[in-house]
């Protein structure tokens, strides 16, 4: 692709992948609180809920405490919504390859999960309030803690196809043309699964859900490092939890399911198009109900050195494992 | 050319000139959702102080969370690797240079036997 061409395409796939992520983000809250409420033996509020709620949020006043630090507690929400767009950028969104696939690998993504987290720290630290200091520490072990999960997860697959030879083993779209279940015996099936587990498990750390949402903590801290923050700031960082449970979900999505059904539609290149959109919308929504909405319902907070404990020692070790299984896989097949 | 910055790591790879491109068109956008928000507030008056539950403001000094207590969750929860680690520290120059050639020693015999 030429330079400018890459350029423009870069400018065009940004601003529509900032609509789809919002749009389809709030759309996902709405999905997970319906279903929660459903699972909890209530009606729920409507699925456009969380759509009210934003707009709604633009229509309050937008405090700053005085003993903020005005510039970066109004800067943070902003910074987290867009840096949770530009995730998007680099996963392949239905049958579509990444808008920057070629600029960025698995290990950005990594670290460009951590950069919402880091701007919420940074605005509750700069909230100026007791609570919302003690939930940005919060937030700041948590993330520290679901890394080496996280982390292990996406070494062990990209080793995987390194031991295969492929190319660029950390990019997206060797990761998603070689899932892990096509190249894996039975010992490597079930490290996969293991992996999976891992994976589905940081997902609720990496949101700050229940149970892991003690960075926020509404029974204990109020809201924690968002406890300062209302109006049209409030709003960004909810729209910004939309988008990086897209990004989240669209990551496992992408490392375990990548599969498409436009080869299995004939007709023409935009039915496939769209088959592959709604079949990835599907897998979206389950992966979000499995690692989102069943775990909220049926589990309740744990305090923080808890969550230290189990994402080292055992969601960790539980990795380790996956990717031992992997190894003596590839061991016994190569 | 500035497109060109693509940073290899031999098995990794990223452009940072894209990333703030794609960053800067993302926060030109929201800006503009943002901008569509109520922006005043009444300064001044009790909307402003911080939320405690209803409790006084207690002093700065008081509520500040000093360096040493900031990461207690994650110390407390390894609290067993610490109580190993910390004893070692013995502040003994010569102690910090033979762990350092006994660790650089073990890893050379496993390098050297992969």
């Amino acid at each position: 692709m030429a330079d400018w061409t890459a350029f423009l395409y870069a400018i065009l796939g940004t601003v529509l992948i900032s609509f789809f992520g919002m749009g389809f983000g709030l759309g996902i809250l709405g999905v997970d609180r319906k279903l929660a409420a459903h699972m909890q033996a209530r009606i729920g509020p409507p699925l456009r809920q969380p759509f009210i709620d934003f707009r709604k949020l633009l229509l309050k006043e937008n405090i700053v405490p005085e003993n903020a630090i005005p510039w970066l507690f109004n800067a943070a929400p902003v910074f987290a919504l867009a840096s949770s767009i530009t995730i998007l950028l680099y996963l392949p969104i239905g049958g579509l390859p990444p808008v920057l696939g070629n600029y960025g690998d698995i290990i950005l993504v990594m670290y460009l999960l951590t950069v919402p987290a880091l701007a919420m720290v940074a605005g509750g630290f700069a909230s100026g309030s007791p609570y919302a200091t003690v939930g940005a520490q919060r937030e700041m072990i948590t993330m520290i803690a679901y890394e080496f999960p996280l982390a292990t997860v996406l070494i062990a697959l990209a080793w995987r196809l390194s031991v295969l030879g492929v190319a660029n083993p950390f990019s997206l779209s060797a990761l998603t043309a070689t899932p892990v279940w096509a190249m894996a015996g039975p010992l490597g099936a079930v490290g996969a699964v293991l992996l999976l587990i891992v994976l589905i498990l940081v997902t609720p750390g990496e949101l700050s859900r229940v149970p892991f949402d003690t960075p926020e903590a509404e029974t204990e801290l109020a809201g924690g490092l968002i406890v300062e923050y209302s109006g049209r700031n409030l709003a960004m960082f909810y729209l910004a939890q939309g988008v990086k449970t897209v990004a989240m979900t669209s990551v496992i999505v992408a490392l375990f399911f990548p599969w498409g059904l436009s080869g299995l539609i004939p007709g023409s290149p935009v039915t496939g198009f769209v088959a592959d959109l709604i079949f990835y919308v599907i897998k979206v929504l389950a992966v979000v109900f499995i690692s989102v909405s069943v775990i909220r319902v049926v589990m309740a907070r744990f305090r923080i050195n808890q969550v230290v404990t189990l994402y080292w020692v055992f969601i960790g070790g539980l990795g380790i494992l996956g990717l031992l299984l992997l190894v003596l896989d590839s061991l016994g097949g190569v | 050319m500035a497109f060109d910055l693509t940073l290899l790591t031999g098995s990794g790879f990223w452009n940072p000139f894209f990333w703030l491109i794609s960053i800067v068109v993302a926060l030109i956008l929201i800006y503009i959702i943002y901008a569509f928000g109520e922006k005043g507030y009444k300064r001044g008056t009790q909307q402003v102080k911080p939320f405690i539950s209803g409790n006084p403001e207690p002093s700065k000094a008081g509520v500040h969370v000093r360096a040493g207590n900031l990461y207690w969750g994650y110390m407390d929860a390894l609290k067993v690797y610490y109580a190993g680690l910390v004893p070692i520290h013995s502040g003994i120059l010569t102690d910090y240079l033979l762990w350092l050639f006994s660790v650089a020693a073990i890893l050379f015999v496993l390098v050297v036997l992969l």
